[in-house]
């Protein structure tokens, strides 16, 4: 399978889930624009993929454990 | 009052009441009126709070002439992006049709701290719907219509804190609070000419905002002159028990920076690829004008995917944020076409990549920082372009149909940046520089702004009235 024929079988995938749930709401013109908009998510994600990262390397996040104080 | 007041910066203003020159009452009538008469003209106003603004400046005129001055800001009239939780009846719209009666019975901690500044509300003002985070692509996208452009008005006066940037501008208020997930105060600074501050995440408490991006979202001041960017920098900031994301740094304002302190300024190889040529010219001059301040010097930053970072967290968590509204199909009632559902392409994105992004971004900010450490500032034109005509579509970063490697590093990081007028474009429209810090270095960038404004004076011009 081509990079194009992989990129658009992934759209396709996740277009189905997007109209499983709210292709009822919209006409064809608008899950157009919604394809437009999964093509540009599955490009960003297959760059994030690209980058190697390690074990170590921990997300930004600001959780902390929580205990209330009396 | 005479209008001689208008397009006063705010330490001038401050000056006067503080000298008992100027009366806080007298003030607050007129930029009242303004906002009222000019306000519709620019489509800049949720909400006149002419009761709450009497009420502060009656009780500000009353303490300065006991004695008991707060402050710079003390007296001082502003105008507060409607995202901004307010109390006694004032509504908080977000811009969205769905909440354009909605009230809250609380005020933001930002708002509560301008009052123990002593700052006179006199306004909510406008805002793309839900500060943009629905995805639109043209400036009608909020029920109070497209933001107007002092300097044209054919144009559009950014977003999302388009009504903070056209009063402003148009001297309706001497300086407005907006909010920035990625763009959303440089963007309107540089189309209305103004200075701009996006403080580092963290600095200024988001309780009480709304929130599009939890770990994105920021606070901060747009005003005529990046010196007044530092004094309402220092009454907003600080630890609040509210916002678990803010730190327990003092921030003090050091407007004494060393007359002929020399700056170290970097520039990001390829910054001005695809900027209008007008942008590119102007920013040209002004890296003339800064090798007056210092130096200047090339950098490169390692090659990720950076616009996708702060893209992919931007999408999740503002899917998340109005998950109810999404799924209710309620964004059927906001003001753009799009917006009614672009946001439903967001469940496209997968947990595995957020997290991903999550973890790239630590590489970026050790990355950014990097580069920054031995500078003073990052600097690049504010936008690409000048601002968009009213009816045009608008190119966005955060869509993806512009690059936006300042904005991509500077918002996912959490960096603060201050944006300042540095010429004139197409159809009369500003252009602008934005200077880039470490984190917690506003005092550096405003330093570094404040020099470049000493040595120019596009911050002197100012529209003409409609």
């Amino acid at each position: 399978m081509s990079d194009a024929d992989a990129v658009r079988a992934e759209v396709d995938t996740l277009l189905a889930l997007v109209r499983e749930r709210y292709g009822s709401r919209m006409d064809a013109e608008q899950l157009a624009g919604v394809r437009t908009s999964i093509e540009a998510i599955v490009q960003a994600s297959r760059a994030l993929r690209a980058v190697r990262l390690t074990n170590a390397d921990e997300p930004a996040q600001p959780f902390a454990a929580y205990r209330a104080e009396p | 009052m005479a209008e001689d007041v208008v397009f006063t910066p705010v330490r001038q203003l401050a000056e006067g009441i503080r000298a008992r020159r100027l009366s806080p009452v007298a003030l607050t009538e007129t930029f009242l009126d303004r906002l009222e008469r000019l306000g519709p003209r620019y489509n800049a106003v949720v909400t006149v709070t002419r009761d709450r603004a009497i009420e502060q400046a009656r009780r500000a005129e009353a303490e300065i002439a006991a004695g008991r001055y707060r402050g710079p800001l003390h007296g001082i009239p502003y105008g507060a992006k409607d995202l901004l939780a307010t109390s006694g009846g004032i509504p908080t719209t977000w811009g969205a049709a769905p909440f354009k009666d909605r009230c809250f019975d609380f005020d933001a901690t930002a708002i509560l701290k301008l009052e123990a500044a002593g700052a006179v509300l006199c306004a909510k003002l406008a805002m793309v719907e839900l500060a943009g985070g629905m995805g639109y692509r043209q400036p009608n996208a909020a029920f109070t219509g497209p933001g107007v452009n002092p300097w044209n008005r054919e144009a559009w006066s950014g977003g999302s804190s388009s009504g903070s940037g056209s009063a402003v501008a148009a001297g309706l208020v001497p300086f407005a609070i907006g909010s920035e997930t990625w763009g959303s105060i440089l963007s309107p600074a540089g189309n209305c000419g103004l200075a701009g501050l996006r403080p580092t995440y963290g600095r200024v408490s988001r309780h009480g905002a709304m929130a599009l991006c939890w770990t994105l979202d920021k606070l901060g001041p747009l005003a005529l002159t990046a010196d007044d960017c530092g004094l309402v920098l220092e009454a907003i900031a600080g630890r609040d028990a509210a916002d678990p994301t803010t730190v327990d740094r003092a921030y003090r304002y050091d407007a004494g920076a060393p007359a002929g302190r020399r700056f170290r300024f970097g520039v990001l190889r390829g910054i001005t690829d695809g900027c209008e040529d007008a942008v590119r010219e102007n920013f040209a001059r002004s890296l003339e004008v800064l090798r007056g301040l210092g130096t200047v010097e090339e950098v490169a930053l390692p090659d990720l995917p950076y616009d996708d970072v702060t893209r992919t967290i931007l999408f999740a968590e503002a899917a998340s944020a109005f998950e109810d509204l999404i799924e209710s199909g309620a964004i059927a009632g906001l003001t753009a076409p799009e917006d009614h559902y672009t946001p439903y392409a967001r469940d496209a994105i997968l947990a595995k990549d957020y997290v991903k992004a999550l973890r790239l971004r630590s590489v970026m900010a050790r990355a950014a920082d990097r580069v920054l450490a031995p500078l003073d500032a990052l600097v690049a034109p504010g936008r690409a372009t000048v601002a968009a005509m009213l009816g045009a579509e608008v190119r966005s970063a955060i869509r993806g149909t512009a690059r936006d490697v300042m904005g991509a590093v500077g918002n996912g990081a959490g960096l603060p940046a201050v944006a300042v007028p540095n010429g004139f474009g197409a159809r009369g429209l500003p252009t602008s520089l934005q200077l880039m810090g470490r984190a917690w270095e506003e005092n550096t960038v405003l330093a570094a702004a404040r020099a470049y404004q000493s040595a120019t004076d596009w911050h002197r011009r100012h529209p003409a009235d409609p």
